[in-house]
């Protein structure tokens, strides 16, 4: 009878321990066991609010209540051709990425340059160049307020030295200069550790045969460093890109006055997605909004797949050995 | 052999995530389509509102007085059109008069009339005019049956001078007796303007808070004439073919245009109760409310209220906030609401605020509690008894656009004015043609 029962048993648990003795479903349960918390986050933070904004993109949602939602198929989309707030706040969104990103990374490679040389009190400065990345945002943004303020800020007392009479409202009437300094000087630290990683990652017997050969400082850093830091600045470029296309706070900390929903920044810091927020938020066209998201979604999209396409011609990777 | 389990692994996992998602996805949309509204009674009300106006004393009162859990949820609009989007909203929350009819028309907030009616707390007789801001028919604002009630209020349209300011221009300070027209509000405020080398020492006169509110200041100028700022319907807006809202306008502009008002070109860091504390302002448009911080450390003893001012003559001083509560449609318990409602409202906490002075009561039987202790209130007294005689007056706010839509458009068309780039008439049309996009889009969300 004993001896039945071990039968059955051993007959039950057969299948399952099978199927759990194969090694590549325990490897795969193992794997996606460890990346679950990830993938939990990204499905219920990212995924889902991605296809119902896709979703919304196609309705007349306003956010009041969903007892009025309707179909109206692409003519939210339509709308944004069509919609002159729509073009200018893009066009002030490419003069934004394009001097952001550009200045953003010559000064980060210009300071990890500066400060991957053995220097004294190079980890001083390191700290002091990190230091505004870790400030935030908002803070970041009153100390840029108070530094232009027209009315006692230092950057006109400064320029007072030299030139009396000086007296510039810098936000109102230099706004995407400052947007653009503020968020260069902000993300500074941040691009500067990355750079300074690469360099360090290069092989400094490269360096050393180079000079042996006779290049100064400025062929070794357009022969030797450049050329095999080309992946990090990729890298840099396309996240420094994808994260300038999509900026919101700083634009709406800079503008005048308290932040509430119909905070305005000056028209020049008319941003793509400050535009969204305020359709969304303003306007109350939550589906307008969604469709304006998803549009800069497919566009930074373009933006980044053109410039992976073109690193095949000037990013080189080393051959595996 | 590997290969092909793992890959049966991967196809699992992701089938089964894609459930998981589906079921996230559509939990909040069937919770949304859930109509019962009155099946669960869990003893607790949810609020939102804001902190800084409801304290720990508040939820103390109401909880001992309601034997209820109350629940406070800080206002967020984003939040709360999310809480509305899940089928969750909050029971009770803060709102302004701009808002009211649209919540109203879009059936978001419940009709607590019968609730009013049979209240031995708040009698219909009792109620400060300004309540007559959460009655919609349908058609006007002020008629009908009430659907919330102000927390307390204030005429919004009275002045307050900074004395030092007029002392240094060698200008008398204007009676508190008798209003200033605002062509001679214009006037005196060009003289006591002060700005040079391009650094600001006093705007002459601040209004609409950043702009935020300046459709409800133009509103108020033009009922005084009996006009609305938009046709009868709400279907458009009225400006350019109304010549007395372009005159209203073209006030409003001239005062940004030469400097005297705070506007896109010559922003305030802060906000402008702030700068008149930090004497930057000589004559600042606020209501009653905003006596109880007038006086700061620099403008003590040099602070003095004033009546409104009049557009042609009709002395007009509603409150163009009425900020107070209302009760959404979808509370699963309404009578606690109401509880909480009518404690806050008539109980402890009314009292406690009236005695407070940030704010006329919403019950005229609590106007004797505003304080009359120092100089300063008695005068800030003598001039609210007088401006709540013609402070019986609404503003129709439009239910097809969302309380920002208006002054949003008014300051991105005003820089572009105000910088050249565009005549004040464009800027007129402009703002006109936005604004009608805006309602349109309302109107045929409800099919109209």
């Amino acid at each position: 009878m004993v001896g039945t029962a071990h039968a059955l048993e051993r007959t039950a648990a057969r299948p399952r321990s099978t199927w759990w003795r194969r090694r590549g479903t325990r490897r795969a349960v193992t794997f996606y066991a460890f990346i679950s918390p990830w993938l939990i986050g990204f499905v219920a933070l990212g995924a889902i609010p991605l296809l119902l904004a896709l979703l919304m993109s196609f309705t007349n949602y306003d956010g009041l209540n969903l007892d009025y939602v309707r179909f109206v198929g692409a003519d939210n989309y339509a709308r944004a051709v069509n919609d002159p707030d729509t073009l200018h706040s893009m066009q002030r969104t490419l003069v934004f990425v394009g001097s952001t990103v550009t200045l953003g990374l010559v000064v980060q490679l210009g300071a990890a340059l500066l400060l991957d040389a053995p220097v004294p009190g190079r980890g001083l400065f390191r700290t002091l160049f990190y230091l505004p990345y870790v400030v935030p945002v908002v803070a970041g943004a009153w100390i840029w307020k108070i530094f232009t303020d027209p009315n006692g800020g230092l950057l006109n007392a400064l320029i007072g030295l030299v030139k009396p009479e000086f007296a510039m409202n810098w936000i109102v009437e230099q706004p995407t200069t400052v947007l653009v300094l503020f968020t260069v000087w902000a993300l500074t630290g941040g691009g500067m550790v990355v750079f300074l990683a690469g360099l360090q990652g290069i092989p400094a017997e490269l360096k050393e045969a180079a000079q042996i050969d006779g290049a100064g400082p400025v062929s070794v850093l357009r022969f030797i460093t450049l050329p095999l830091l080309a992946p990090v600045i990729l890298f840099q470029l396309v996240v420094s890109l994808i994260g300038a296309m999509q900026i919101i706070q700083q634009p709406l900390l800079l503008a005048p006055g308290l932040l509430g929903p119909g905070t305005l920044p000056p028209r020049d810091n008319y941003l793509y997605v400050v535009h969204a927020y305020h359709e969304i938020f303003v306007n109350q066209r939550f589906g307008y909004g969604a469709a304006l998201l998803w549009i800069l979604f497919l566009i930074t999209l373009g933006l980044t797949l053109a410039l992976v396409r073109s690193s095949r011609r000037w990013v080189h990777y080393e051959e595996a050995q | 052999m590997e290969e092909r389990v793992a890959r049966y692994g991967r196809r699992e996992v992701l089938k089964r995530t894609g459930v998981l998602a589906a079921g996230i996805a559509a939990a909040p949309l069937i919770a949304a389509c859930q109509t019962s509204t009155t099946t669960q009674k869990t003893g607790k009300v949810v609020v939102m509102t804001d902190p800084n106006e409801f304290g720990a004393e508040d939820v103390k009162a109401i909880e001992d007085a309601t034997k209820l859990k109350l629940e406070v949820v800080k206002s967020d609009l984003t939040r709360l059109y999310a809480m509305y989007a899940a089928g969750n909203p909050p029971d009770l929350f803060r709102v302004q008069a701009a808002g009211v009819p649209q919540y109203i028309s879009r059936k978001m907030v419940k009709n607590l009339q019968p609730y009013f009616a049979a209240s031995k707390v708040l009698k219909p007789d009792d109620l400060a005019p300004s309540n007559n801001f959460y009655k919609w028919d349908g058609k006007v604002v002020g008629k009908g049956d009430l659907y919330g009630m102000v927390k307390d209020w204030s005429p919004d349209f009275t002045l307050f001078a900074y004395t030092k300011a007029f002392d240094e221009a060698g200008v008398k300070v204007p009676s508190d007796s008798a209003p200033l027209s605002y062509q001679e509000l214009h006037d005196l405020a060009t003289k006591v303007n002060r700005k040079s080398g391009g650094k600001r020492t006093y705007w002459g006169f601040v209004h609409s808070n950043n702009d935020q509110w300046i459709d409800r200041t133009a509103m108020n100028m033009l009922a005084e004439k009996g006009q609305s700022l938009y046709s009868a319907d709400f279907s458009t807006a009225n400006i350019t073919g109304n010549a007395e809202a372009v005159k209203v306008f073209k006030y409003l502009y001239d005062l940004a245009a030469e400097g005297l008002q705070q506007s896109p070109v010559d922003p305030s860091p802060n906000w402008m109760g702030a700068d008149f504390n930090n004497g930057q302002i000589a004559i600042l448009q606020y209501g009653y409310w905003f006596s109880a911080m007038a006086e700061s450390d620099t403008t003590k003893g040099k602070t003095v209220m004033l009546p409104a001012p009049t557009w042609s003559g009709t002395r007009r001083d509603p409150t163009m906030t009425a900020t107070g509560w209302v009760m959404s449609a979808q509370t699963k318990d309404p009578d606690a609401a109401w509880a909480v409602f009518e404690t806050y409202m008539g109980g402890a906490p009314a009292v406690t605020r009236a005695g407070s002075g940030w704010g006329v009561p919403g019950l005229k039987s609590l106007y004797a509690k505003m304080p009359t202790d120092t100089a300063f209130q008695k005068q800030v007294q003598k001039v609210l008894g007088d401006e709540l005689k013609y402070s019986d007056g609404v503003l129709q706010f439009n239910p097809y656009i969302g309380e920002e839509t208006f002054s949003t458009t008014w300051k991105k068309h005003l820089e572009t004015a105000l910088k050249g780039q565009i005549s004040f008439d464009k800027m007129l049309s402009n703002i006109e043609a936005d604004v009608n996009g805006a309602i349109a889009d309302g109107r045929k969300i409800v099919g109209q």
